[in-house]
């Protein structure tokens, strides 16, 4: 697992900002998480979450300040930040006409791993969904190309995931599956997950850590436990939030 | 990682219908050429054979028949059309899909979050139609092979099987302009149905409009194997057929009838000077889609599928 040993941080954004045309959507934001992490990222729609998860994904460059994976730079070490990384899209696709195992050999040999086939073989087994490998992903229910895409997310072992709104379109099942499969990575890997997400009951379970976003600033950061705390009258991570969205801490 | 690209994409191609319904109607009018040219000479033959009777039978003398000198080669030389029409449109929708399936569905936000750079993806899929169309290529070389066994009575000479591969050969450089252009309008154009049509346009344009002014303005250029020299007393068409050495069909079909032996005979410089506006155009192009693929936002889906 590659890893700069100059950080202990998985992901640090400094001074960050995006803009698309004239529309500032990321805002100067100043971000660190440390390995082993799970971090909820929040924030309504068109708050800049996306934005955030592309510019870490090394899709696009930030327009200002910096941002690191693992202690590597995402515009001058990107090569080295795609090997740290597994990425999960929300609306995750992948070539219809294949097979999920083809599929999934194809991103591990992008991704340099050394034997394909076996990565492969382990990581649906690691899954439990071995049984979808010689099926055609054009044929998959949401769920299944979720399940998928998970496993093109991790089968090169990756130290940090990104998950962009990853329960979009799942039904409760699939939900409760993916929440296991993060704590099972987390805890059997030590993964650091950043997820973008609309479902706070899922922050709630699964998340260690969470940031808000709003109009593209960061204007709160903290562990779950002290987030509770710190807001007593509130029943839960949605009355909170609500309550942040109104009045920005 | 060119190779990793180029395999994924082949073998995605291999799997889509539309791939082979349109590999398979270029092997049938391959077929149908042949059989087209077969038939057309046994016709010749036979109203010939029966002019010959007629003579014979007034005692006036028969001319020797001037269609067994034609080279058996020129049977073929409606595969010089097919391969405009029905080849360009195969060359074109192969270079839609490898770009078209990655953006628009989403995999190139996949892909690019991997340690492949994207000279090396833009590489691969070159690569990928090249493969994809010599394959075809090879396949409609065989077809007439075997037609021209056929028409011969018996297996074709060295020399034409030589002649037929150079053509083929030729053809693949000219296809594989237009799965550039496949390729690029994909990038250039929001929509996937957008950049499919973008495509064909940019063909119907090289195939039918740009023969016109380069050719004098003749309505039937653009559906003859073989082309004729200008003559027109218009100035403005003869102004504008002096673009006809960077007209790309027009200097194919010239290549493709002096290789089958339907046109006029030619130097060798004669030749590489006409195929150099396609091999440039392929160079100029292959450059453009790896600019466009650098420059391009991959981080979204395209607005259709």
């Amino acid at each position: 697992m590659p890893a700069n040993e100059r950080t202990s941080s998985a992901i640090e954004m400094r001074g960050l900002s995006h803009r698309y045309d004239t529309d500032l959507v990321l805002r100067n934001v100043n971000l660190t998480i440390e390995r082993g992490e799970i971090f909820g990222f929040l924030g309504h729609n068109g708050a800049g979450k996306t934005t955030a998860v592309n510019i870490l994904t090394t899709l696009i460059k930030p327009t200002a300040g910096t941002a690191s994976v693992c202690g590597f730079d995402v515009v001058s070490d990107r090569h080295e930040v795609t090997r740290c990384i597994g990425y999960l899209p929300a609306d995750v696709r992948m070539y219809p006409h294949l097979t999920a195992a083809e599929n999934l050999e194809f991103f591990a040999k992008l991704s340099g791993v050394a034997d394909p086939r076996r990565a492969v073989a382990q990581t649906l087994d690691y899954l439990e969904c071995a049984d979808l490998a010689g099926r055609r992903v054009g044929s998959f229910s949401t769920g299944m190309r979720q399940r998928i895409g998970i496993a093109q997310a991790i089968v090169h072992q990756p130290a940090v995931l990104l998950l962009d709104e990853p329960t979009s379109g799942l039904d409760p099942l699939g939900v409760r599956q993916l929440r296991e499969t993060i704590r099972r990575l987390n805890a059997d890997h030590g993964m650091t997950v950043f997820m973008n997400t609309h479902q706070l009951s899922e922050v709630a379970k699964v998340c260690t850590t969470i940031g808000v976003l709003n109009h593209g600033e960061l204007i709160y950061k903290d562990t779950i436990e002290a987030t509770t705390e710190r807001f007593p009258d509130e029943n839960s991570l949605e009355d909170i939030y609500v309550r942040m969205d109104v009045a920005p801490p | 990682m060119i190779a990793t690209v180029a395999s994924q994409q082949i073998r995605s191609l291999k799997r889509q219908r539309v791939v082979w319904i349109l590999i398979g109607t270029l092997l049938v009018m391959t077929l149908l050429a042949g059989v087209i040219g077969w038939s057309s000479h046994r016709t010749i033959i036979g109203v010939y054979d029966e002019a010959v009777k007629i003579l014979t039978s007034k005692g006036r003398p028969a001319p020797a028949n001037p269609f067994l000198v034609k080279p058996s080669l020129s049977l073929l030389s409606n595969m010089v059309i097919y391969i405009t029409l029905i080849g360009a449109l195969l060359a074109l929708l192969l270079g839609h899909l490898t770009i078209a399936d990655d953006q628009s569905g989403g995999v190139g936000r996949l892909i690019f979050t991997r340690a492949v750079t994207r000279t090396s993806y833009a590489i691969g899929k070159v690569v990928s139609v090249c493969v994809v169309l010599a394959a075809a290529l090879v396949g409609c070389w065989a077809v007439s092979v075997m037609s021209l066994w056929v028409v011969n009575g018996g297996p074709a000479s060295g020399r034409e099987l030589e002649r037929v591969a150079v053509f083929y050969a030729v053809s693949w450089l000219y296809l594989l302009i237009f799965s550039l252009v496949g390729m690029i309008t994909v990038l250039a154009t929001r929509r996937r149905s957008i950049g499919l049509l973008s495509a064909m346009g940019v063909w119907l344009v090289v195939t039918f409009v740009v023969p016109q002014f380069t050719s004098g303005l003749r309505p039937t250029a653009s559906l003859n194997p073989i082309i004729d020299p200008v003559s027109t007393s218009q100035t403005f068409f003869r102004v504008t057929s002096r673009a006809r050495p960077v007209s790309i069909v027009e200097q194919y079909k010239q290549v493709s009838g002096r290789v089958l032996e339907t046109a006029s005979a030619e130097t060798t410089r004669q030749t590489i000077e006409r195929l150099a506006p396609l091999a440039t155009l392929v160079i100029v192009l292959v450059v453009l889609l790896i600019v466009m693929v650098r420059r391009h936002d991959f981080s979204g889906t395209a607005d259709d599928e």
